[in-house]
């Protein structure tokens, strides 16, 4: 996990191109925040699409949360009111402990799911809610680096099968050549 | 940012409200100082604390619908406008519960304004949801904040109620003594409070109104539901909870001083964008343009913008043209070139049509460089270069203007802003042409890159303009480089209303130093090229917006006075046929008056489909492009047509005019969203009488205000407009210009006839076949 991290953060440096894709707002149903949940093609062969509608319905799902009106909001405003306002500088409002929460959502499936995937979500809160932006990376560096980590394994499993000759070495070996194998094809 | 920078403090825009504050508090004051001891102990200390409780609701209120984020949309990324720009269309059709809604494209935020957002001229910002602009908070209605102005008005007149009949009451008791102070001061305040109750009660009643039927400001005066339905209502009581216990919406222009809660952590953080954010003050010919630039390929890339070879698939925004043209000014001096009659380029070049591609494609590498505009101070030396350039083109038709006069008058109109970055940009591209020698553009390519801006959409596919603009690049790193500050890496087509012809070019001169990795092959590589026009292609593709070819170049203003004379009268001829068939008398007319003058746009000739030959000439103004009040029979092709506007260029023009405050002027609906324009008075008279060019002068002030408000420029950001188009006035505002152009051929239309470039106010240059 550490290599993964260390890999993704070299995502930002060594992405070639920062290829964006954009989910617009659906407006079918009103001014409410909803995002399309059309599975973009640009993303066709990096994420499945399931995937990809699962966050987006969730991301729906947590707006129409924040902007129920219910009887949370009503206390709300009603407090409010009660305290001329003031209450908004000691309290948090419902609206943006859904905004926290949305935004803890979208790192976690940032984490899990589209980092590995050469994708970044970035919150539709910074740009006015209007648009969810998907970049999309080119795993060049983090991919190279598993490759020469896993080629280091295998020159020094090599070397050990040179020195001890023993069968299981020979399996390391293998498996390190074929987890390489695997490596390079997932970079392509 | 929310507003512009360089925004100079305007100390007359306080005076409403701190007249509104001073009276009510002072008023409140005075009344409770005065009059209410002798309530207190005549009726009962219930009465001023009652007042008191009032006053505090009203103050409370006050406060919040001055003081907070009505809900302004923070400008959009370049990165994100990237395949709206250019060739994209001024309005977006979507469907809200079933009925078509049209988005648009916002010049100076760079996004599709959603539904109910409008673009605050005072402000400068898109509000969500907006309502209105008080000038006696001082601040805009929107989303956010529309509770508590409504709550203020309520409390307020609640309030102005107790204070007048306590006071009434006061001075009922007090007759004898009249003139004592007391007596004369709360006579003082019933006054001010009799004198104000009328408008605040009427104002409160109006809200009230909107709030039952959940309309806005905004939508109530344009008349956009009128005799329409309304697709944002929740019905009456949805309507009410919706305005008073909605959940506070969010702020999205975060407080620079606040810290957000969650951050993305190293691993995810996304590549540096804060270097983005350049402003880059225009003035160009007294139009001052703030533009907000995010140096979005700078950053996007983030990691490696200088070696990345990437083809950013935006168009050059139009920003950069205006450091293009700032930075070529600067460099001007520099000029070997002398400086010769000024000629208008623009008409000239149109009558040479290179066969570019319309996409200026340059390839553009973000840097981080940033340029320094300059003050385009110098007109007639940036006109002059302009037209030392045609003259070495040979295949330039200069003779036709070669009118110095007629030069000049660019310099005040607000075309001038086009006319010089072409002039800048041909500038440019001589100095770089000069200095490579040529070698390997050739004769042509001067010409070629020259008229690359006002051509560049005429011919797609040629591969010459953007060949010879690619070549130049390289060439023109060194006279570039010098003159520019900093280069603002910038696809996007720089400028306001630019168009595609100019941005190889200005790309050219953009991008110096990238471009030196170009020098090597002066043989711009036809990778380039063609990755230029393979960009093209799917620009040409309309995603989800309808074709929208229409373009727009500099075209002088007498000029487009004369085309749209032509124009006119052929418009004239197809209405006398057409005129029976229109329906929608006085709107329609009124639009069309607007369109034939203002915008000059022809209607039959504007309609993406093309089917609507007979309609009147469509209503040139921007948000009324379908001209379409009133013309049911267009209704489909309108909205079509509509969409398929083109966007104005991602100009930084400063929103002069809120939608709102256009009010019907500009703002005419289409009869397919029911949308109604109800201001009329903008417009002459209901006939689609071709105007003599004595309008033109009006119009193209009003479309200067226009464009400036908005991203006027119907049509494609910097395109030209197709020159199938025929008596296409594009004055401008030129509408749906893809007449007669198959659909989705935004960019490359073939221009078979001649075209014209045109500079639209605001500095959007048009191409109009003639």
């Amino acid at each position: 996990m550490a290599t993964e991290f260390h890999n993704l953060q070299e995502l930002r440096h060594s992405a070639s191109l920062a290829n964006k894709v954009f989910i617009q707002r659906d407006y079918t149903d009103g001014t409410v925040c909803k995002f399309q949940t059309k599975f973009p093609s640009e993303l066709d062969s990096r994420i499945e699409r399931t995937l990809f509608e699962d966050t987006v319905k969730t991301l729906n799902n947590y707006y129409a949360e924040a902007e129920k009106i219910g009887g949370q909001s009503y206390l709300e405003g009603c407090l409010a009111c009660l305290t001329v306002y003031l209450i908004f500088l000691c309290i948090e409002t419902r609206y943006e402990k859904v905004l926290k929460k949305i935004s803890r959502y979208i790192q976690e499936q940032n984490e899990k799911i589209y980092a590995p995937r050469g994708l970044l979500i970035t919150d539709p809160i910074e740009r006015g809610m209007r648009v969810v932006s998907l970049k999309k990376y080119k795993l060049l560096k983090s991919v190279c680096m598993r490759i020469v980590d896993q080629a280091v394994r295998v020159l020094a499993a090599v070397q050990l099968a040179a020195v001890d000759d023993r069968s299981n070495t020979h399996c390391n070996i293998h498996r390190s050549s074929s987890s390489l194998a695997h490596i390079c094809l997932d970079a392509h | 940012m929310p507003n512009s920078v360089g925004k100079r403090f305007k100390p007359t825009k306080y005076i409403p409200v701190s007249t509104a504050a001073t009276l009510l508090v002072g008023s409140t004051t005075l009344f409770f100082v005065f009059t209410c001891p002798w309530l207190t102990k005549a009726i009962s200390p219930v009465v001023p604390l009652y007042n008191g409780i009032a006053f505090l609701f009203v103050l409370a209120n006050f406060s919040m619908a001055t003081f907070m984020d009505p809900g302004v949309f923070p400008r959009a990324d370049e990165d994100e406008d990237k395949d709206d720009d250019f060739r994209a269309p001024l309005y977006k059709n979507i469907e809200i519960k079933g009925i078509q809604v049209r988005m648009k494209w916002c010049a100076t935020c760079h996004f599709y304004r959603p539904p109910r957002c409008s673009h605050c001229s005072v402000c400068d910002n898109c509000v969500e949801e907006f309502d209105h602009h008080c000038p006696w908070v001082n601040n805009c209605i929107g989303r956010r904040n529309y509770r508590y102005f409504f709550l203020f008005l309520l409390s307020l007149s609640v309030h102005m109620v107790g204070v007048f009949s306590f006071g009434l009451l006061f001075v009922l008791n007090h007759l004898e003594k009249l003139s004592a102070l007391h007596t004369t001061v709360t006579l003082v305040v019933m006054c001010i409070t009799g004198l104000f109750f009328i408008p605040v009660m009427g104002l409160t009643g109006f809200h009230m109104v909107l709030v039952a039927r959940g309309r806005t400001t905004n939508e109530q005066v344009t008349g956009k539901f009128r005799g329409g339905v309304n697709p944002f209502t929740r019905s009456c009581c949805g309507n009410v909870k919706h305005v008073l216990c909605s959940p506070l919406a969010p702020r999205y222009i975060s407080d620079p001083r606040k810290k957000t809660p969650v951050t993305v952590k190293p691993p995810f953080l996304r590549p540096d964008l804060s270097n983005r954010h350049v402003t880059v003050k225009v003035s160009d010919n007294g139009i001052h343009s703030n533009v907000l630039r995010t140096k979005s390929k700078t950053s996007l890339d983030g990691v490696d913008d200088k070696t990345s070879d990437i083809q950013p698939p935006l168009p050059p925004k139009a920003d950069r043209y205006n450091q293009l043209k700032s930075q070529l000014t600067s460099s001007e001096e520099s000029s070997p070139l002398s400086s010769k009659p000024t000629n208008p380029s623009t008409p000239a070049m149109y009558k040479y049509r290179p066969a570019f591609g319309t996409m200026p494609k340059v390839h553009y590498h973000a840097t981080g460089e940033k340029i320094v505009m300059s003050e385009n101070g110098k007109p007639s030396s940036v006109l002059e270069e302009r037209v030392h350039d045609y003259r070495s083109e040979p295949n330039l038709d200069l003779p036709d203007y070669r009118s110095p006069p007629l030069h000049r008058t660019y310099q005040s109109s607000p075309f001038q802003l086009d006319s010089f970055s072409t002039t800048s940009r041909s500038f440019s591209l001589k100095q770089g042409v000069n200095r490579s020698d040529r070698v390997p553009l050739g004769g042509g390519k001067p010409e070629t890159v020259t008229s690359t801006p006002h051509k560049g959409v005429f011919s797609p596919g040629t591969l010459s303009g953007r060949n010879g603009s690619l070549s130049y690049d390289s060439l023109l790193t060194h006279s570039i480089t010098p003159s520019v500050g900093e280069c603002a890496a910038h696809p996007g087509v720089p400028s306001l209303g630019f168009h595609s012809p100019y941005l190889p070019t200005k790309m050219c001169h953009v991008r110096g130093p990238e471009y030196q990795r170009h020098a090597g092959p002066p043989s711009y590589s036809p990778v380039h090229v063609g990755a230029m026009y393979g960009h093209q292609s799917p620009h040409s593709r309309e995603r989800e917006r309808d074709p929208s070819p229409v373009r727009y170049d500099n075209l002088s203003k007498t000029i487009m006075a004369s085309i749209q004379e032509r124009k006119e009268f052929e418009e004239r001829e197809k209405l006398m046929h057409t005129q029976a068939s229109m329906a929608y008398g006085n709107d329609s007319g009124v639009f069309d008056t607007c369109s034939g003058t203002a915008y000059g746009l022809p209607s039959g000739v504007c309609y993406s489909d093309g089917h609507r030959g007979p309609t009147p000439p469509m209503c040139g103004s921007r948000d009324n492009l379908i001209g379409g009040v009133g013309y049911p029979p267009r209704t489909p092709i309108l909205r079509s047509s509509a969409s398929s506007l083109v966007r104005a260029p991602r100009a930084s023009t400063t929103s002069l005019h809120t939608d709102g405050s256009n009010g019907g002027s500009m703002h005419g609906r289409t009869a397919e969203h029911k949308y109604r324009s109800p201001m009329h008075q903008s417009h002459h008279s209901p006939t689609t009488v071709p105007r003599s060019p004595s309008y033109t002068h009006q119009k193209v002030a009003f479309i200067s205000a226009l464009e400036r408000a908005e991203s006027p420029h119907m049509g494609t950001r910097e395109d030209l407009c197709q020159g199938k188009i025929n008596g296409q006035l594009k004055y401008g505002l030129a509408r749906d210009c893809h007449l007669g152009t198959p659909s989705g051929i935004p960019l490359s239309p073939s221009r078979h006839t001649n075209v014209k470039k045109v500079t639209g106010v605001g500095g959007t240059t048009y191409e109009i076949s003639v």
